[in-house]
């Protein structure tokens, strides 16, 4: 009874969506969480629907599938403007994504659509027993497989040559903080990152070089920087704007300075070498296409690589550098290498 | 000492409410399984756990933190008698906080907050 | 009269929980220039959504600690808001070093959010929580010395002499430094806004990002309720606490409390975040100094 009576509040909610950007999604994603009945969660864990927007393609297929199992029950899986894979959710109109989505969430409270199963088998990642009597696994106590995931070895540190443990993970496609689809092998200590390569660069998005598209950068950038209110404001104003109404774009930018935004950002961070060529100055030329005082310009001839770029830095300012180039700018930065994934390692 | 009885029963009726909020998922749900369990990073797998020896990067600070953290502890019973002793309290507090904030300095001087 | 100040603080918890949510879900509508969902019935669809679902864990988490932190931040918000004052000689927790004890419960509020970010056994969450002790150490140490620039008039560590002190004019008034310090502390207390630094989006919700469920209720419930009782703690030590023409004390008391909440749920929207070792040294080089300041101005005003 009272699981009933829970059950109705809780379908009276917005929906929590985790949205998975393909290609071409990123403005229709941002157009949809405009709407009040859904919300954005940065976490798979926190979502009830699963919400494919645009091709991912077929070698992110694996990724996909682990992403889609570690969503909690009740859940549901959407594609909208991609091909659905037979195994699971379906497909979805994109004039209607948001009902539709309302419509699964609610369906699943109300007991009427069941909570979609997993699509792996229920296995630990490792088997229990690797080599040795005591299944410890390998030669002495380190070496081979033990029950589950091993924990991390040393390693030496860029920074100040202490010999702490690295952590090594790839950090996904569908990361909501990175640009989406980027996946990057990186190694850890700590949160600064000591080694990177790209896995997969970003997904091309339509990328409007006029007002509109500085705008929706700058909202990607202030999600990130912890004002996500502030962003969905600037999101709110792009779409405005290519629906073909006016905006003040002053009282867009006041709230931009207010938010201290410009200040908080490190000088120097994110620098190809030279003057002009951080992550500040890249925010300004935003800042100044949208006002229609400067003509958009590509970043010209990188001094640096994209490795060079982000290594060293912490996990923070790591992730404002990425987010504080346009797609355009960072698929031409992203080396395009390691596309297949074929190099993941086979058990899970 | 009914002081500490007054804490510990406003501890109690915080812990039963987290408990209740808490007991409120006990209803049977589907069991969670291993596929469900892996860490987020964003679609891939971790290859390792994630308790490590976490490189600290501002293990240099607390050693800092620390030393004003006992001065804090003497300001303690100092602000309970600092008006009827007056102006030779502060000026004495005052040098243990000139001392201590060379120490800031020089710390800012040799890159202690930065993340090393 | 002391269950009287038991039932009062219960009710304060409770609204001011509740208020706290409405004000979470009406700012961020509200800056956002968006209709949004109604603040009013948000909050109680958003915990029944929270507890409707199934709780998840890793693979190899600690599982007790990640249960006992949300629990333990809720005890730590509870005994902080028990030291309060709620009128003339009604106090819950009536002791003599009743600002040492709110010290204690704002440093064990650091230990809790490591607690919760480490047990998960995951990246982000571990991310999450070692940087927060980095960015909550030195604000604590912040508060701390302010708190202490509030004891000098008052001569005593108990929050009722500091109350009592503010009788003729608030402190806000004679520190004028000590509450905007002190504000830092409840951003940072609190996990909001510029000191997010355990469940920030770039870390995928942090330390929050393996949490599902009935468990997220709880942290969220904990979070808010840590607001009410740092707000309520700096109504007492910097707006006159109690004191007030006309209404009872404790409602003075929940009105000013309002206001601060109001104030940082606000500013939480509002100021965006930056990077931790420029927040480190912002800390470090740029408030703590501050904090000597508004100690030095409360010296000098409190001599007689």
């Amino acid at each position: 009874m009272a699981m009933r009576w829970l059950s109705r509040l809780a379908a009276a909610d917005a929906v929590p969506v985790f949205p998975v950007v393909g290609e071409n999604g990123l403005a229709a994603a941002e157009n949809l969480f405009l709407d009040p009945r859904l919300r954005p969660v940065p976490s798979p864990r926190h979502a009830r629907v699963l919400l494919v927007l645009g091709e991912t393609g077929q070698t992110l297929n694996r990724q996909l599938r682990r992403l889609h199992d570690q969503l909690s029950h009740p859940r549901a899986t959407l594609w909208c403007d991609a091909v659905p894979d037979p195994d699971f959710g379906r497909a979805t109109e994109s004039s209607d994504t948001a009902d539709a989505v309302v419509e699964a969430y609610r369906s699943m409270f109300a007991g009427a659509m069941d909570t979609e199963p997993d699509i792996h088998p229920n296995e630990p990642p490792n088997e229990w027993r690797g080599k040795g009597t005591n299944g410890q696994g390998g030669d002495g106590m380190m070496g081979g497989t033990p029950y589950g995931r091993p924990m991390a070895m040393t390693d030496d540190d860029l920074r100040d040559g202490l010999q702490l443990d690295a952590y090594s993970a790839t950090f996904g496609p569908f990361l909501p903080a990175f640009p989406p689809g980027l996946a990057l092998d990186i190694t850890l200590q700590g949160d600064s990152i000591q080694a990177v390569s790209v896995s997969h660069p970003p997904f091309r998005q339509e990328t409007d070089h006029s007002r509109t598209g500085s705008l929706r950068n700058l909202a990607r950038l202030l999600r990130v920087l912890g004002v996500p209110a502030l962003a969905a404001r600037f999101i709110a104003a792009a779409r405005k704007l290519e629906d073909g109404g006016t905006i003040d774009l002053d009282v867009l930018a006041r709230a931009f300075d207010w938010s201290g935004a410009m200040h908080i950002i490190p000088s120097d961070l994110g620098s190809f070498g030279g003057e002009g060529r951080d992550v500040r100055s890249r925010v300004r030329a935003w800042l100044n296409i949208a006002r229609g005082r400067q003509e958009p310009a590509p970043l010209g001839q990188p001094a640096l690589s994209f490795v060079d770029l982000v290594k060293g830095l912490e996990w923070y300012e790591a992730v404002i550098v990425l987010n504080s180039f346009d797609n355009n700018a960072l698929r031409n930065l992203c080396p395009v290498e390691n596309t297949d994934d074929q190099t993941e390692e086979a058990p899970q | 000492m009914p002081a500490l009885i007054r804490i510990l029963t406003m501890a109690l009726i915080a812990g039963v409410f987290s408990a209740a909020i808490l007991a409120l998922s006990l209803k049977s749900t589907l069991p969670i399984t291993e596929p469900q369990k892996v860490p987020f990073v964003g679609g891939g797998a971790p290859q390792t756990h994630a308790w490590q020896r976490y490189h600290v990067r501002f293990y240099s600070m607390t050693l800092l933190f620390i030393s004003f953290e006992m001065e804090m502890m003497f300001m303690y019973p100092w602000a309970v008698v600092y008006v009827q002793e007056g102006i030779k309290a502060m000026v004495e507090m005052g040098m243990f906080l000139t001392i201590l904030s060379i120490g800031i300095l020089y710390g800012w001087r040799e890159g202690v907050f930065k993340w090393q | 009269m002391s269950m009287l100040a038991c039932v009062i603080l219960l009710l304060l918890l409770i609204f001011g929980t509740l208020f706290a949510a409405i004000l979470d879900t009406a700012i961020p509508a509200w800056i956002a220039g968006q209709s949004g969902a109604n603040p009013l019935t948000t909050p109680f669809r958003r915990c029944a959504q929270f507890l409707a679902v199934q709780r998840l864990t890793t693979e190899r988490p600690d599982m007790l600690n990640w249960l006992l932190a949300p629990a333990a931040y809720l005890i730590l918000a509870g005994i902080g808001l028990g030291v309060v004052p709620l009128s003339e000689g009604l106090v819950f927790i009536d002791l003599q070093t009743g600002l040492v004890l709110w010290g204690a419960c704002e440093a064990l509020t650091v230990v809790v959010v490591f607690l919760h970010g480490w047990s998960a056994n995951a990246p982000f969450p571990l991310i999450g929580a070692y940087r927060y002790v980095a960015i909550g150490l030195p604000a604590m140490l912040v508060s701390m010395f302010v708190v202490i620039g509030v004891a000098l008039p008052a001569q005593s560590l108990s929050v009722s002499a500091a109350v009592e002190a503010q009788r003729g004019l608030w402190n806000i008034v004679k520190q004028p430094l000590g509450l905007p310090l002190f504000m830092l502390l409840g951003l940072s207390l609190t996990l909001r806004g510029p000191f997010d630094y355990a469940d920030p989006f770039d870390l995928a919700a942090g330390t929050s990002a393996e949490d599902s469920g009935p468990l997220r209720a709880s942290w969220r419930f904990a979070r808010l309720a840590m607001l009410v009782s740092f707000s309520t703690m700096a109504a007492t030590l910097f707006l006159g606490g109690h004191h007030g023409p006309g209404l009872p004390g404790p409602l003075w008391l929940a009105l000013k409390a309002a206001g601060v909440m109001t104030i940082l749920v606000a500013l939480g929207h509002v100021i965006a975040r930056t990077t931790p070792s420029r927040m480190l040294t912002l800390l470090w080089v740029l408030f703590l100094p501050l904090s000597f300041l508004d100690l030095i101005i409360a010296g000098v005003e409190s001599l007689p």
